[in-house]
């Protein structure tokens, strides 16, 4: 697309619809990777009232990449596990993966504007890389030929057409984008509704998920509540059978019942209501979240359910596996059918997603007699016996891998038995570095990483070409050499306590090569500098960098 | 029996006794249990179940 014809301005490089949690964090990605982009965002401030609260770990891994993990986790409250009760008796006590070593509790629990805060503050960190306009909406978007034009109109009524060569849609649940191109989601939705209320009160109560199944605060109801900063409690209750949704939030009606239930469970501080809403679930999606030029993300391109909390976390997935693939085309390092991966591994994410939100869901809201029978049976026989309790569980969002075919790199040799897997998360590892670095995943979110598992092989010549900066980050590749013991240097981290060798499966030798996002693209038993050089060129195989600069050690 | 073929079970079960509708589904689930009562061998297994399932009937 070459400059307006008009004005002579140079089309943006990327335009993102809505400036929701995903939108803001894909600017800030994009500005790390120096990519300029302009998000429009109708409303003129971040959201309010009750939207997502539980921030998975892979989500604070990836608002980590731009320097958001850390506001968040100062603000957030961790935690690992949950309680489930059916009227007065526990029946379920969950706990998530957890490790005295890990980087980031499995679980923040954290008001969703916070999250957009941190995520807009990310984007200072990259001068002159993103930009917001607040109380700006898309109204019309057009592709053409090379690019796409969206009509804009700013609050006054002000409208101007912006140029963009990519369009980002994080437009949310009616995306406008969506409705400017003709596509609609597509899928089930599901009849039982909750209302949500976030009530303020001082609590010293632990940080956990809590639910109840016809507690005697509201016989017949499940309720859940969750902590989150600030003295708030989400509090989420079942509406019954035939109660009208929108009567059902109606001051009179739900305060009754959350003081109810405050007191079955001796929460007996002072309270007062904050938002009060109604929610039902749905399991829905775009076909494709590539469109040409247009891209989708977040839920502008999916919806699931609350139960698992997979919304805004898949949705930040979502920006997490597209900011690299896009800084890469836009930066003429990979061709654009790189971008058609970011369309079938999200579909993918988004079908597992589903998958296990549905079973959550039939759970939590049983969609008819049936289910509603068999929980009520579930319930009961958790009392007494423990290998029932699984079906209780609520499932929390966890990463999703990848089928290795996906990765559309081509695996010469790197396809070994043991785990990871290409296509997995690569793990994370505790280890000592020369830097304020703690853990392996802290190298992830730049360019591309060579993990080369040895206790004394130097990297060869040939692949410790230069240490020249590069343009753009994410068309590198950074070798991190992984010794067992001695003291870090610049190319060499400890795994001290040997963490890292026994979660990647390594021998002497072992190599893996890992994305941008932290998935691991390839692994060989012994170091195949060749076959790794050959499946990164897969992916770099445009003009502008006619081949991977290869750093060593250093910045990722 | 592994988690995930509980929980399988579990929604097959649920869909199959929504496909019979109300009125048949404790003729489903009668005929259920016989067939997996046929598959024990030990009959003081299946009366001890029968009376756990009773108890929990009741509250
Ligand atoms: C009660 C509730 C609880 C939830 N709990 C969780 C949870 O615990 N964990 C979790 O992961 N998810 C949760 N979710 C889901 C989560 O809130 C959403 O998945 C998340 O907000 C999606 O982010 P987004 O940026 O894609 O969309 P949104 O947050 O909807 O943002 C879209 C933005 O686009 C703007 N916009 C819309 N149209 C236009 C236009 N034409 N032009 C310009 N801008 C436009 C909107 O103003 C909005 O700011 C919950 C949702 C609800 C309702």
């Amino acid at each position: 697309m070459g400059p307006d014809p008009q004005t002579g301005a140079p089309p943006l490089p990327v335009l993102i619809v809505g400036g929701g949690p995903v939108g803001l964090t894909l600017g800030a990605l994009l500005a790390r990777h120096g990519i300029a982009s302009h998000i429009i965002e109708a409303d003129e401030a971040y959201c309010q009232g009750s939207r997502a609260i539980c921030i998975s770990r892979r989500s604070q891994e990836v608002l980590a990449w731009v320097g958001a993990d850390r506001p968040l986790n100062a603000k957030g409250l961790p935690w690992t596990g949950g309680r489930s009760y059916f009227r007065n008796q526990e029946v379920l006590h969950f706990r998530m993966p957890t490790e005295p070593t890990e980087r980031f509790a499995p679980m923040v629990n954290i008001q969703q504007y916070f999250v957009e805060e941190y995520a807009h503050q990310a984007q200072d960190r990259f001068p002159g890389k993103c930009s917001v306009s607040w109380s700006t909406r898309a109204v019309a978007t057009r592709p053409t030929a090379d690019g796409v034009e969206v009509d804009v109109e700013a609050a006054g009524g002000h409208r101007e057409t912006l140029r963009a060569q990519w369009v980002v849609a994080c437009d949310g649940a009616r995306s406008a984008v969506r409705d400017h191109l003709g596509l609609s989601l597509e899928g089930t939705q599901y009849e039982g509704r909750y209302v949500i209320v976030d009530i303020e009160q001082e609590s010293s109560r632990a940080v956990e998920r809590l639910a109840w199944f016809d507690p005697p605060s509201n016989p017949g109801s499940t309720v859940l509540m969750h902590r989150q900063p600030d003295n708030v409690w989400r509090v989420d209750y079942q509406i019954r059978d035939g109660e009208d949704p929108a009567e059902a939030v109606r001051p009179e009606l739900v305060l009754p019942r959350v003081q109810s239930h405050l007191d079955m469970i001796g929460e007996t501080a002072p309270w007062k209501p904050l938002w009060i809403s109604a929610y039902g679930a749905k399991c829905l999606s775009l076909r494709s979240y590539r469109h040409g030029r247009v891209l989708f993300a977040g839920d502008a391109a999916h919806l699931v359910p609350i139960f698992g909390v997979r919304g805004l976390n898949s949705g930040l997935d979502d920006v997490g596996n597209l900011a690299w693939k896009l800084a890469l085309v836009i930066g003429g390092a990979s061709r654009d059918d790189l971008l058609d991966t970011y369309s079938t591994e999200r579909l993918y994410a988004t079908e597992e997603n589903i998958a296990y939100a549905a079973k959550s869901t039939e759970f939590m809201a049983p969609p008819n007699f049936a289910f509603e029978l068999m929980r009520q049976a579930t319930l009961r026989l958790a009392s007494v016996d423990p290998r029932v309790r699984s079906l209780i569980n609520p499932r929390q969002s966890s990463q999703c891998s990848y089928p290795a075919a996906m990765l559309g790199a081509g695996l010469p040799g790197g396809d070994r038995s043991a785990s990871p897997r290409p296509g997995d998360p690569a793990p994370e590892a505790r280890v000592r570095t020369t830097d304020e670095r703690t853990h392996l995943t802290q190298y992830f979110g730049g360019g591309f990483i060579a993990l080369y598992f040895t206790d004394d092989r130097p990297v060869p010549d040939s692949i410790a070409l230069r240490a020249s900066a590069s343009t753009q980050d994410v068309a590198t590749m950074t070798v991190v050499r992984i010794a067992r013991k001695g003291i870090p240097d610049a190319t060499t981290v400890v795994d001290f306590i040997g963490e890292a060798w026994q979660r990647y499966g390594a021998h002497e030798g072992t190599l893996c090569l890992i994305r941008p996002d932290g998935y691991v693209l390839a692994c060989w038993d012994q170091p195949d500098w060749q076959a790794l050089s050959s499946v990164l060129r897969r992916i770099l195989t445009g003009q502008a960098l006619p081949q991977p600069r290869l750093l060593v050690g250093g910045d990722a | 029996m592994k988690e995930q073929d509980l929980d399988h079970c579990y929604t097959v079960l649920s869909d199959a006794l929504a496909a019979v509708g109300g009125e048949k589904a404790s003729l489903l689930l009668a005929t259920l249990s016989l067939s997996l009562i046929v598959r024990e061998t030990d009959a003081k297994i299946v009366l001890d179940l029968i009376a756990q399932a009773g108890e929990l009937a009741r509250t």
